[in-house]
């Protein structure tokens, strides 16, 4: 199944009559049998694009053509890609009156016409290759998250389709059954020649199953390559940022007056939040001498805490607009104050950006 | 200490004021003027109703039937009650341990009411009574139920009713001996018979209806009924409204009250019972009013059910629209049937709507109960089906299922499954509320009761029997509507 996506959007009017751009342009091409995982901040349209690609979400613009046909045309027949082309939701959607097998065995019976014996026999082996054939029989209620998304998994497959989209698979789950679900899909994408789309939050995961892998952002396919560009050598700073996972926090500070204590006390939070409560004290101390005393006279200033998951580092950054050269060479530094800080950080860089001079204090 | 001592002085001083109250006081009762002060049952509508309201010094209770009346007698509700002096039977009365106080000075002329604009068929019967007259049949007749204490001729004598022309519709509010009252198919009483002669002498067949007596008079003007009968008094009121026929009779009116000297019969419990089986239920047939009223029942019930489940449906996909006007629509009218009472819209429908189209009553309670049990259908289809998450939809159209293959095969069963409750809750308060069509002169299994009370003066055994009868009637619905989506809606 090859899939072509072409300049594709998507507007939601709100009732108030302001409206909200999800899609702002998508292109792509997913050729039969690659393995692709979008990953991307929350809100950016990853859900919405993928849900495009069955019919289950309409485009405001753009077509989509599947085998060469634009689904988007008028007379086309959605349930029949339907069949072709399976899903597995977020909230996995089993059939609550049902029984797992029934779960399985009701697509196939109903729509592909196949004979109940049959239908069993065969839902009973996807059952077992999800390891879930003991549960056969009892309702998904009393299932684990987990359970219920290897059943989905098996449903989704008793169609035998030639495409499957993963929406967000593992977001519902407790971090503990998030394995098993994992590496179910894993071994489909690694048994299988099946097309698979998925949309997660497991980098990991990510990186290894997947042979391309799209970075969305603000609505777009940002960045486009595979696992080893796009999480090793990203060309955008915002893909960049995102598969390192850096968090940032902001402070402009433009006259005396500013707020030291509540800078303060923004960046406590900030530390406890991602993890690293032991940096709070030496990262407080570095910008109270920094602000207050070596860098005093050269306001406006810009200040970014950041906090790299990936290779778990913590910096703080200020960054002086429209200067070329380090202040740190002028007279009147205050020396003192400028060794207490090169005492307590393991890396000072300075450098000059198109922005203006910066100096970024590694902890 | 002291709160206990309060407490108990409270308590006894209720006791007091309980013990007090009621229609304890031993009065003897032997004129108008001693009545005064006390409390008086009349039948709602009855001439006496409103005399007594009139005199001011009285507290009048109205009530539904004459059953209803002389049982509040008996249970000491009222001191005294009021009524037309053939209503009760003198051996019936000290049966159900009333006496007659007293016999009121002032007599009421009895006659029939007719439209004002029927001027051609009142003349006709005016004639037809002169001539009945003189030749001697009015005055046999009032020897045979008027005269006789009570002792009616056995076997009645049944007149044939199969004369060719158009049927004249007599409307009765009494349903009392020796007025008019009904055995199985055949109407008996004074004024019955004297319909049955006046239709016999016109040539044209007499069809009798039982009414309640605060509705007669509607139907009347609704052309619903050609003349009321029913120990219609004639009175200045009436006749602005009104024609009335030559009065064949002027009654008296009688005071009743509790005979406390009435022995009490040392019959056993279980005879008791058995008696009254035999008395409302074997005795001249009184069980078909029963099997009849039950055979209605169903019959408005599971029409409503029908119709109403119907248009529920269409209500339920108008609220579920997503345009605002429909679904404000839906949400209107849905408030509209959700506020009125249902017996207001029943009358309204059959008085206002439908009055005098020709249509049949139980058609025009099926379609009020149809149109009322719409917004509650409605609103149970809607809660059923929006209790089934979105996600199943998704994933029964992810799968290749069709827009109506997902609705249908995966949607509906669940929504089935959590609002069949509702669904029979509802149901079963449509049977229930049924029991109002009586107003409307639909014979049902609640009026079925009432006319056998009218002629037994049993309150317990009819109410009782009635009272099993929809008890089962629920059960059998419940259990009908499982069986039927037990059966349609399985993989």
């Amino acid at each position: 199944m090859n899939i072509s996506v072409r300049h594709i959007s998507k507007v939601y009017s709100n009732p108030d009559g302001s409206s909200l751009r999800v899609l702002k342009d998508v292109n792509c091409e997913i050729s039969q049998g690659e393995v692709i995982s979008i990953i991307g901040p929350s809100g950016t349209g990853k859900s919405t694009f993928l849900r495009m690609l069955n019919g289950l979400e309409t485009p405001s613009g753009g077509e989509i053509l599947v085998d060469g046909e634009n689904i988007l045309s008028k007379g086309y027949s959605l349930s029949r890609l339907r069949k072709r082309m399976g899903m597995v939701f977020q909230s996995f959607n089993l059939f609550g009156d049902m029984t797992v097998l029934e779960n399985v065995i009701f697509a196939p019976c109903r729509l592909l016409k196949m004979d109940v014996e049959t239908a069993k026999a065969e839902g009973m082996a996807l059952l077992r290759k999800v390891g879930m054939a003991e549960k056969a029989s009892v309702f998904p209620s009393t299932l684990s998250g987990g359970q219920k998304q290897r059943v989905a998994i098996a449903r989704c497959l008793a169609m035998k389709p030639e495409a499957v989209l993963f929406d967000e698979p593992t977001s519902a789950l407790d971090p503990t059954m998030v394995g098993e679900v994992l590496s179910v899909i894993r071994q489909l994408a690694r048994d299988t020649g099946m097309t698979m789309i998925i949309v997660t939050h497991e980098m990991e995961f990510a990186r290894e199953v997947s042979t391309r892998v799209f970075f969305m952002n603000e609505g777009l396919i940002y960045e486009d390559g595979t696992p080893e560009q796009i999480f090793k050598n990203p060309v955008h700073s915002a893909t960049k940022a995102f598969v390192q996972r850096i968090q940032k926090l902001k402070f402009d500070i433009t006259s005396p007056d500013f707020d030291f204590y509540g800078m303060q006390s923004e960046m406590s939070q900030f530390c406890i939040k991602y993890n690293v409560p032991e940096k709070r004290d030496v990262l407080t101390h570095i910008t109270e001498e920094m602000t207050q005393v070596v860098l005093k006279d050269f306001l406006p200033l810009h200040v970014v805490l950041s906090y790299n998951a990936q290779q778990s580092e913590t910096a703080v950054a200020f960054m002086m607009e429209g200067r070329t050269s380090s202040p740190l060479a002028e007279e009147g530094i205050d020396d003192i104050s400028m060794m207490m800080v090169r005492a307590m950080s393991k890396e000072i860089i300075e450098e000059s950006t198109s922005r203006g001079f910066r100096i970024k204090v590694i902890v | 200490m002291f709160l206990r001592t309060k407490i108990l002085f409270l308590f006894s001083l209720l006791l007091a004021v309980a013990c007090s109250g009621g229609p304890a006081q031993k009065r003897v009762i032997g004129c108008e003027e001693d009545i005064s002060g006390l409390k008086v049952g009349v039948v709602t509508g009855s001439c006496y109703d409103m005399d007594l309201s009139a005199r001011g010094d009285v507290e009048v209770l109205r009530f539904n039937t004459e059953a209803d009346q002389a049982n509040a007698i008996v249970n000491g509700l009222v001191d005294v009650g009021v009524h037309d002096e053939v209503v009760f039977a003198p051996d019936h009365l000290k049966e159900m341990g009333l006496k007659v106080a007293f016999k009121g000075k002032e007599s009421y002329p009895a006659a029939f009411g007719f439209r004002k604009s029927e001027k051609e068929l009142l003349s006709a019967y005016n004639e037809f009574f002169a001539q009945a007259t003189a030749s001697g049949v009015v005055d046999s007749l009032r020897a045979v139920w008027l005269d006789c204490d009570g002792q009616y001729p056995d076997p009645l004598h049944v007149y044939p009713n199969n004369e060719p022309g158009e049927p004249i519709v007599v409307g009765t509010a009494g349903a009392v001996a020796p007025v008019s009252f009904r055995i199985e198919q055949d109407w008996f009483g004074i004024e019955s018979e004297l319909m049955y002669l006046f239709g016999e002498y016109l040539g044209r067949p007499i069809v009798f209806k039982s009414l309640a007596t605060a509705s007669i008079m509607m139907s009347l003007q609704t052309g619903d009924i050609d003349i009321m009968m029913g120990c219609v008094f004639v009175t200045e009121e009436r006749l602005q409204r009104f024609d009335f026929s030559t009065p064949y009779h002027y009654y008296h009116c009688s005071y009743f009250v509790r005979d406390d000297d009435a022995g009490r019969s040392s019959t056993s419990l279980w005879q008791k019972f058995k008696d009254g089986i035999n008395q409302n239920l074997i005795v001249e047939g009184r069980w078909r009013f029963i099997t009849d009223g039950l055979w209605e029942t169903i019959k408005i019930t599971l029409l409503s059910i029908l119709l109403g489940s119907i248009l529920g449906i269409g209500l339920c996909f108008m609220s579920g629209s997503k345009r605002r006007w429909i679904k404000q629509t839906a949400s209107l009218y849905k408030a509209f049937m959700e506020r009125m009472p249902m017996l207001v819209l029943l009358l309204i429908m059959f008085y206002v709507v439908f009055g005098g189209a020709g249509i049949g009553a139980s058609s025009i309670a099926v379609i009020a109960f149809g149109l009322n049990f719409a917004a509650s259908a409605g609103g149970v289809f809607r809660t059923a089906l929006d209790s089934v998450p979105r996600g199943q939809t998704e994933a029964g159209l992810a799968l290749g299922f069709t827009r109506f293959q997902t609705f249908s095969g995966i949607v509906l069963p669940q929504a089935v499954k959590k609002g069949l409750p509702l669904y029979t809750g509802q149901c079963v308060s449509l049977l229930k509320g049924t029991s109002i069509v009586g107003y409307i002169a639909i014979h049902d299994l609640t009026r079925a009761s009432d006319i056998i009370r009218s002629r037994t003066f049993d309150a317990l055994l009819p109410l009782l029997v009635v009272t099993v009868l929809y008890f089962l009637l629920a059960w059998i619905i419940a259990w009908l509507l499982k069986l039927i989506f037990k059966k349609t809606c399985r993989v």
